[in-house]
């Protein structure tokens, strides 16, 4: 049995500057990728992740234990505007699992904080590259050791990511971005675990991952309107397979690939209120699970 | 352009610091090298398990120190000890003047490893291990608790049995250590009053690797570099001659066989029943009791763990009706329904507490099994104690014994019984740990850990109230987990006690105290 990864927050979170920047640039140029001097923006996102069908190691299965494998997430963040370059962001996830099989009790409770700092460090005309650093710890003393049902990795984790974003005048835009996860040990209830070897300590070293994404997408109706299609996904640097008819565990080596598609809407005419609506689907992984994901979510632009 | 350098150090400086920090998991025990707190000189008339005498494995005499022979053997372990690469250091340092508890760090290790129940076939069937062909998918064996609790106890037995017959000879030879003989030779590990002859480094090392080769047989070539290895360490640090070596290898390969011959025809291979069987057990329970015990798994596994484990023949007890528990409250009881009571009461308030000692003591699929835990907290208090290796030997025999006994003794419990599972009892019941593919009663964790509990105890008495309170958490672990109710703990904690009865009994007689 093995977890879909659990992502990290921080494209959600950048997810939430999207939807409030194009809120508060609707005073300001349209390319502006930033919240101003003093904006601040709320908002909340709700995430359904389901699969049925994971990877053990590289062999695809099923497992009539789990049978489907259900992670909802309520995610509140907030952001604000330090300077006009400089934007800080902040989530706090809540999670429940459930699985639809089997005897083992689901899991709930706060997930992982997170704060982002993002910056941007070039703007040209069409073309903006931005950087953000990031930092996730967990929330609650939730287990990580509880595969597929942990709420968490339970690490402390840094990230450090950069973005570019080309925009054509008609709206259309593609954007890139790549990131970098150093992750610390997590802490697991048993002081003895097998990998590839034994350790003996409740001490677990996380492989670091890399993560990425590749989106296109256009502004529409006096940008009140975006559609975007987004190619995403993570690969740790390191982690051992999940063995045969063996359950995860958090320092496995997870890999996966996801298409996707969003769609956001802004309330004219002062467009403070945002739409969000996504879905993505796991295209190809690695000790992961096959997830379809359902995000929907609301905005809200202060002056 | 300074500070982008600086900062590009400073991150450089913070990110070797962050990754050798996290890489500093041990795989293994720490401890110093350290001298035997008594050599037992009179070890050689302790009395074995299965040798009938400490002499029924003849040894050859060892040529006199004075002989040609003897001399060139010196000369090797001098310029040998003398000059010592780093790779060998490292190697004497890991196998100490004690490496039989590395080699139960080995045991445990091996068994954590194929402690893998098989996936199901695509149709739903399962397959099994297949000793005759182990290398092929689901590996040979599956190292559940009853088959890892046999094989600590054969390699423990066996080590016990093999270092009686070498204190035997030591002192019959009285061969000088090679220190002794020629004092500028230089040792490596802390010199004793201990005669050479045979190696009892090489005993522990060949015992280990025969028994441990036909426990995990495909673990034959890594077992077999292991050993050389530690043989080597012997005579690197200038503790025996080639011939103590050599003796020792032979000894202690001509032991092992003795509890192989054993082990090949103590009903182990009849354990893991067919279906037929099988089914014969639950349906006798459900005719006498009127309930029996399903796998809920999702295909099902039409077969329990080992449902014969409990005709295996044991070391200590007479036999399984003599630690029987009575039968389990009935479903739908009073007793039954205050147990249930409690579990819906302890998962629904969990504490943190609770949840982390039922982690603590999971001790399941792909860990070396309670029986494994209870092997390190031998070894730590083998360590602690700073035994020689044939006082940590009989620690690890009569703990073995009594543990493989306890879990003959549970597996008769609980296939005579066949008490059904909360989860399959209780409906909507949930759990947080993977529920065991065995009846319910009694409970292996509390049986094995009341029985390794009470004779580590009847050994080190002074660590009894925290060796028992272990045991009490170790019961009390399942029904936090929800895999257990309280009565199969509390008559898993008396079977075991009464197990290690039998144990204790047979070390206060064996001239050891």
């Amino acid at each position: 049995m093995k977890n879909k990864f659990l992502y990290r927050s921080l494209p959600a979170a950048l997810l939430l500057l999207w939807l409030c920047v194009q809120s508060a640039g609707a005073q300001t140029p349209i390319d502006a990728i930033l919240m101003p001097k003093g904006g601040l923006c709320i908002g909340i996102f709700y995430t359904q992740d389901n699969w049925n069908e994971y990877w053990e190691g590289t062999l695809k299965r099923d497992n009539g234990n789990v049978g489907v494998l259900k992670r909802q997430t309520v995610l509140p963040m907030v952001a604000f505007g330090l300077t006009d370059r400089i934007n800080v962001l902040a989530a706090l996830p809540w999670v429940r699992t459930h699985a639809t099989a089997g005897q083992i009790r689901g899991a709930s409770g706060l997930q992982d904080w997170g704060v982002w700092v993002k910056a941007e460090v070039l703007k040209a005309e069409h073309l903006s590259l931005q950087a953000a650093l990031g930092a996730t710890g967990p929330a609650s003393n939730y287990l990580p050791d509880y595969f597929p049902l942990n709420l968490g990795l339970g690490n402390v984790e840094g990230t450090a990511r950069a973005i570019a974003q080309y925009r054509l005048d008609n709206g259309v835009y593609t954007r890139l971005q790549a990131g970098y996860h150093l992750r610390g040990n997590t802490t697991i209830e048993r002081n003895y675990y097998y990998t590839t070897q034994g350790y003996y300590s409740d001490q677990v070293d996380m492989p670091n991952a890399v993560t990425y994404s590749f989106a296109i997408g256009r502004w529409m109706n006096d940008d009140a309107f975006k559609a975007e299609i987004i190619y995403d996904g993570l690969h740790t640097t390191g982690g051992h397979d999940i063995r045969r008819q063996d359950v995860g565990f958090p320092s496995n080596r997870m890999i996966f690939q996801r298409l996707g598609a969003s769609l956001q809407y802004y309330f004219p005419p002062s467009q403070k209120i945002g739409l969000f609506a996504s879905g993505g689907y796991v295209l190809n992984g690695r000790n992961v699970g096959q997830s379809t994901v359902l995000t929907g979510g609301v905005s809200y632009q202060f002056n | 352009m300074k500070n982008i350098i600086r900062s590009i150090l400073f991150t450089v400086c913070a990110w070797t610091a962050f990754q050798s920090c996290e890489k500093d998991i041990p795989t293994r025990k720490h401890f110093d090298l350290y001298a035997f707190s008594g050599e037992d000189p009179t070890g050689g008339a302790w009395k074995p398990v299965l040798l009938t005498d400490p002499s029924q494995i003849p040894l050859p005499a060892p040529e006199a120190v004075n002989s040609a022979a003897y001399q060139a053997e010196l000369a090797n372990v001098k310029s040998a000890s003398a000059q010592l690469s780093g790779e060998q250091e490292e190697a004497i340092a890991y196998w100490g003047n004690n490496g039989i508890v590395r080699w139960n760090e080995i045991a445990r290790e091996l068994a954590a490893k194929y402690n893998m129940a098989p996936a199901p076939n695509p149709d739903g069937s399962y397959p099994g291990p297949n000793a005759a062909n182990p290398g092929q998918y689901p590996l040979f064996p599956f190292a559940h608790p009853p088959y890892a609790s046999r094989m600590y106890a054969y390699w423990g037995a066996a080590q016990f049995d093999a270092l009686i017959a070498t204190w035997h000879y030591k002192h019959q030879f009285n061969r000088p250590a090679p220190y002794k003989t020629d004092a500028s030779i230089q040792t490596h590990l802390p010199q004793t009053e201990l005669p050479s002859y045979p190696s009892d480094g090489a005993v522990v090392a060949s015992v280990s690797e025969a028994i441990l080769t036909a426990m995990f047989p495909l673990e034959k070539d890594f077992l077999m570099e292991k050993a050389r290895e530690h043989r080597q360490t012997q005579l690197w640090a200038g503790m025996n001659v080639l011939s103590d070596i050599i003796a020792g290898d032979s000894l202690g390969r001509a032991v092992a066989a003795v509890f192989l011959a054993r082990a090949a025809n103590d009903g182990m291979k009849n354990a893991q029943a067919p279906k037929p069987v099988s089914d014969s057990l639950a349906n006798a329970a459900q005719a006498q009791w009127g309930w029996h015990w399903e796998n809920l798994e999702d295909p099902q596994r039409p077969v329990g763990v080992t449902p014969l484990f409990g005709r295996v023949q044991p070391w200590c007890i007479p036999n399984v009706e003599a630690v029987r528990p009575g039968p389990p409250p009935a479903p739908g009881s009073p007793d039954f329904e205050r147990d249930v009571a409690e579990l819906w009461e302890i998962s629904g308030n969990l504490t943190v507490r609770q949840r982390q000692i039922a982690n603590f003591w999971s001790d399941g699929l792909g860990t070396y099994t309670p029986p494994g835990h209870w092997n390190r907290r031998a070894s730590d208090l083998i360590v602690e104690n700073r035994y020689n290796p044939l006082r940590s030997a009989r620690v690890y025999a009569y703990l073995n014994m009594a543990v493989m006994d306890a879990g003959i003794s549970c597996w008769d419990a609980k296939y005579y019984y066949h008490y059904p599972r909360p989860s399959q009892a209780v409906p909507g019941f949930t759990t947080i740990l993977g529920i065991p593919n065995f009846p319910s009663y009694t409970s292996g964790h509390s049986t094995f850990s009341a029985a390794a509990a009470e004779v580590l105890s009847h050994i080190f008495p002074s660590d009894r109230a925290s060796l028992e309170a272990w045991a009490e958490e170790a019961a009390i672990s399942r029904v936090y987990g929800g895999i257990h109710y309280r009565f199969d703990a509390e008559a898993g904690l008396a079977q075991g006690r009464a197990v290690a009865a039998y144990s204790v009994t047979k070390a206060q007689a064996d001239g050891a105290e």
